[in-house]
């Protein structure tokens, strides 16, 4: 990507009024998220209602000037059964969503033989995680609740499926717990995780399946293992809650970001902290307040592997390139809570405060064939297995992330 | 203008020019003091790379050649994992750096 390449502004969605004004529920946006295949997009949009939305979107919703995607087949599916939006009504406020595969019902797929000239629709669940500590599963296509799961005592304020489809749910609440969850067999409760002390903020199971992390208010950052659902390490370095993880595509790298104004990427393999990507305002402010407004509130990689996505209390979406130390584009963004990549590339979407979502364009990125490599191989290599690999050194700290 | 590459195994590949430039290595091997000046085939030995390896390497040159300067979308490169380590010797020192 060139520097300089700021993020555009694609679309901005914001909830129409309420229909029931009720003063206790909140309005933001507290969770985004594309299903893995890139077809549905959710928002939590406040006031306790879940938008599902198509994607790509619809036109009305792109401004002029824009390429709109796939216009001809819109064109053809219209009128046909194309998807169409659904409204989940949660009953509270919804803090954290996660997509995942669902294996297509009987009835689905009668269905589908009677109406071959439909497009297979892959099947998706959305996990929502709810104030009261709830858990909803809904089915995708057609906005039906699925599943109720119980367990956690307070707000369950993130979600994450395994990414292999394995219907493996993990949560992290308010109640310093993480609860592992298995939807092969109706949802039943299959560990508790203890040993955070504050809220947990957030949860991330890594592409390969294999760790599962887990950040909280008392400033330390949790690894466990997905196989045994035992504590593998604390990664210790930051200053303040943290708020926000993340793994690299090929799972060899783990970001963190907390209200400290950092972020830091480490291995998640050995430990090591690798980047501290430190917030600083653009304006430095006249006195000596707003020491924190640079606190971050969510971070994400790029699904090549190559870019940072931040948003902080400094009113900055920033795009970050993994090998350098200051951001490489800033978009002004308000009350920012969110962000999340497209699976595909291209697209950026965050949510707000006031219930809006924003959709950016994303840096355009050609990955060196010395990346795509690493990758591949990072996909299924651990740290050590590449230490131990006979490699030149200066190969190792390629394939390590140590150099860029 | 082609260049014509010579992998481990003798398997002949043409590459343009314009796509082998891709490679920091072959650049410089292409624009050092003795080479061949007049020949429409420029002629480059890869004793080390098997030819599956250059192959792709070769597709790499094309996919990169083909999206760089462009607007349009980017799609994946395809790779797979089995034989993803001679590519990486192979781009290590062929210097297959992107912009």
């Amino acid at each position: 990507m060139e520097a300089g390449e700021e993020p555009l502004l694609l679309a901005e969605l914001k909830p129409g009024r309420p229909h029931q004004f009720d003063w206790k529920s909140s309005c933001e946006t507290w969770s985004v998220a594309f299903s893995p295949d890139g077809s549905w997009f959710a928002w939590s949009q406040g006031h306790c209602i879940v938008k599902l939305i198509p994607w790509p979107l619809e036109e009305q919703f792109i401004p002029k000037g824009f390429e709109a995607k796939s216009r001809s087949s819109k064109n053809d599916t219209k009128g046909r059964g194309s998807p169409k939006e659904k409204t989940l009504d949660c009953g509270q406020i919804v803090w954290g969503l996660a997509f995942s595969p669902w294996p297509s019902p009987p009835s689905r797929k009668l269905w589908a033989r009677h109406h071959p000239q439909v497009p297979d629709i892959s099947c998706l669940i959305l996990a929502t995680g709810l104030n009261d500590g709830q858990i909803k599963i809904w089915e995708v296509q057609t906005g039906l609740l699925l599943l109720n799961l119980s367990g956690h005592q307070d707000v369950v304020r993130d979600l994450s499926f395994t990414p292999s489809g394995s219907l493996i749910l993990v949560s992290a609440s308010r109640d310093k717990t993480l609860r592992i969850w298995d939807l092969n067999k109706h949802g039943k409760q299959i560990q508790v995780l203890s040993g955070h002390l504050q809220w947990v903020y957030c949860c991330s199971i890594s592409p390969d399946c294999s760790m599962l992390c887990s950040a909280a208010g008392e400033k330390s950052v949790f690894l466990w293992s997905m196989r045994s659902y035992t504590l593998i390490r604390k990664l210790e370095g930051h200053q303040s809650s943290v708020v926000s993880c993340d793994f690299s595509p090929d799972s060899a790298l783990l970001v963190t970001a907390s209200y400290d104004t950092n972020v830091i990427m480490w291995d998640p393999y050995t430990g090591e902290r690798l980047r501290f990507l430190h917030h600083t305002q653009l304006d430095p402010p006249m006195d000596d307040s707003d020491v924190h407004i640079s606190s971050l509130r969510s971070v994400c990689f790029s699904p090549e592997g190559l870019y940072l996505a931040t948003v902080a209390d400094d009113r900055l979406l920033r795009i970050w390139a993994l090998e350098l130390k200051t951001p490489i584009a800033f978009a002004p963004m308000t009350n920012g809570l969110c962000c999340t990549f497209f699976p595909h590339g291209g697209v950026i979407a965050t949510g707000t405060r006031d219930g809006h979502v924003q959709f950016w364009t994303a840096p355009r990125v050609l990955s060196s064939l010395k990346h795509l490599c690493r990758k591949a191989l990072r996909s299924f290599l651990t740290t050590y297995q590449v230490l131990a690999l006979p490699i030149p050194k200066k190969m190792k700290e390629f394939l390590t992330y140590r150099t860029f | 203008m082609s260049v014509k590459s010579i992998p481990l195994d003798g398997h002949e590949f043409i590459i343009k020019r314009r796509h082998a430039l891709t490679s920091g290595t072959i650049k410089a091997m292409l624009s050092g003091p003795d080479r061949f000046a007049e020949s429409e085939i420029n002629e480059v030995n890869f004793r080390d790379i098997p030819s599956h390896v250059l192959s792709k390497v070769r597709m790499y040159f094309t996919y990169e050649v083909h999206y760089t300067n462009s607007s349009m979308k980017i799609p994946g490169f395809p790779t797979a994992p089995e034989i993803v380590g001679g590519w990486l010797m192979a781009a290590n020192f062929l210097d297959c750096y992107t912009r």
